[in-house]
């Protein structure tokens, strides 16, 4: 298994695609806690990787990746990222693409190096608006079957349903991720995204909503303080857009980063 | 000379114990027909373990993620080990 170790931590990565000095590299992002990077990975990622070298990694404590107990604040994972692109790809800006959760790394990321990063595609994201943490971290916060009836309506797996073994596993990692580590905590103290943050961040934006997403309004707000931004509403879909409308993402992503390396000034 | 699927399968299910690597995974047959979601049950990350020991193993000859990026989610969900192999055999063979 390829893994990078950095921050005290064991990084699970995947490397897609033929390295190329034409073009910028492409790292996705995965949600919370129920997620990695397999999302990215049967959906989007191997088709980017026909025309770009691609990263996928597992977030901290989730996927394959080490579970470390602290550190899971939002900038605790922007500064994770950092280093996973520092030993993959090395210091040239990449396109980032971040689902849900990892939506927000992305931004956050584009925030604090905005001249690391080429373009952004976020897909339903969670911006880091006021109010944020505590939406979030209310359903991880949750206790028992009520935390299990949430989680399993807010996680799509790959097969859409789990066999008992599957099930099993995954409430297990879920349980040990919320129980034995300081994410919730964490999550709560990170600090909001302000429309002010991103008045000034000219990195080109592709984000897509679902149309009963209950991320859209608050995201479409904070989006239109951003310059270069581009909101796309995804029609009957709801959070879950990468499962909903699959091939619509995977087509649109595909095209506003063949785009972007077209404008690229290497 | 090219193996034959017999032998592809022999090294798939080897692969595929190593990935799961927990003991009931050792006791279960592993046929053309088995299936990787119903009877395998294999988690989504460990299908991407798989995808990543199958290619270390045959090299450049088998563009495994190149043949997982033409098909959508419900056909990888559907997939039986004999596709896998098949798929295998057919790039040794060309790559001969």
């Amino acid at each position: 298994m390829a893994e990078v170790s950095a921050r005290g931590v064991r990084f699970h990565v995947q490397r897609l695609g033929t390295p190329r000095p034409d073009a910028r590299g492409v790292v996705f992002v995965h949600g919370l806690v129920m997620d990695n990077l397999s999302s990215w990975y049967f959906t989007v990622a191997n088709a980017l990787a026909q025309n770009a070298e691609v990263l996928l990694y597992d977030l901290r404590g989730h996927g394959r990746s080490s579970q470390p107990v602290d550190h899971y604040a939002v900038d605790d994972m922007v500064e994770d990222l950092a280093a996973v692109i520092d030993a993959t790809l090395g210091g040239r800006p990449v396109i980032l693409i971040g689902n849900s959760f990892g939506a927000l790394v992305c931004l956050r990321f584009a925030c604090a190096h905005p001249s690391r990063v080429h373009a952004l595609a976020l897909v339903d994201g969670h911006l880091g608006g006021v109010g944020f943490a505590e939406q979030m971290t209310a359903t991880l916060a949750l206790q028992g079957e009520a935390r299990d009836r949430a989680i399993a309506r807010s996680f799509q797996s790959w097969l859409g349903r789990h066999s008992a073994r599957k099930r099993t596993r995954l409430a297990v990692k879920a349980q040990e991720l919320i129980e034995k580590t300081t994410l919730v905590a964490d999550l709560r103290s990170s600090l909001p995204i302000l429309p002010q943050d991103l008045t000034a961040l000219r990195v080109p934006t592709l984000a897509l909503y679902g149309e009963n997403s209950d991320l859209r309004r608050p995201s479409e707000e904070l989006l239109t303080a951003m310059p270069n931004s581009r909101v796309v509403i995804l029609s009957g879909c709801t959070h879950s857009i990468l499962w909903e409308a699959t091939a619509e993402v995977r087509q649109m992503i595909v095209a506003f980063v063949g785009d972007q390396q077209k404008s690229s000034s290497l | 000379m090219t193996p034959s699927r017999e032998e592809v399968l022999l090294v798939v299910a080897d692969l595929i114990r190593q990935v799961v690597d927990e003991d009931w995974i050792k006791e279960v047959e592993i046929t053309m027909d088995t299936s990787f979601a119903d009877e395998l049950e294999l988690e989504s990350i460990e299908f991407v373990a798989l995808a990543e020991k199958i290619q270390a193993h045959y090299g450049r000859r088998v563009d495994f993620a190149g043949w997982l990026a033409a098909m959508e989610i419900h056909e990888i969900i559907g997939l039986r080990l004999g596709k896998v192999v098949d798929f295998i055999v057919a790039c040794l063979s060309t790559s001969q």
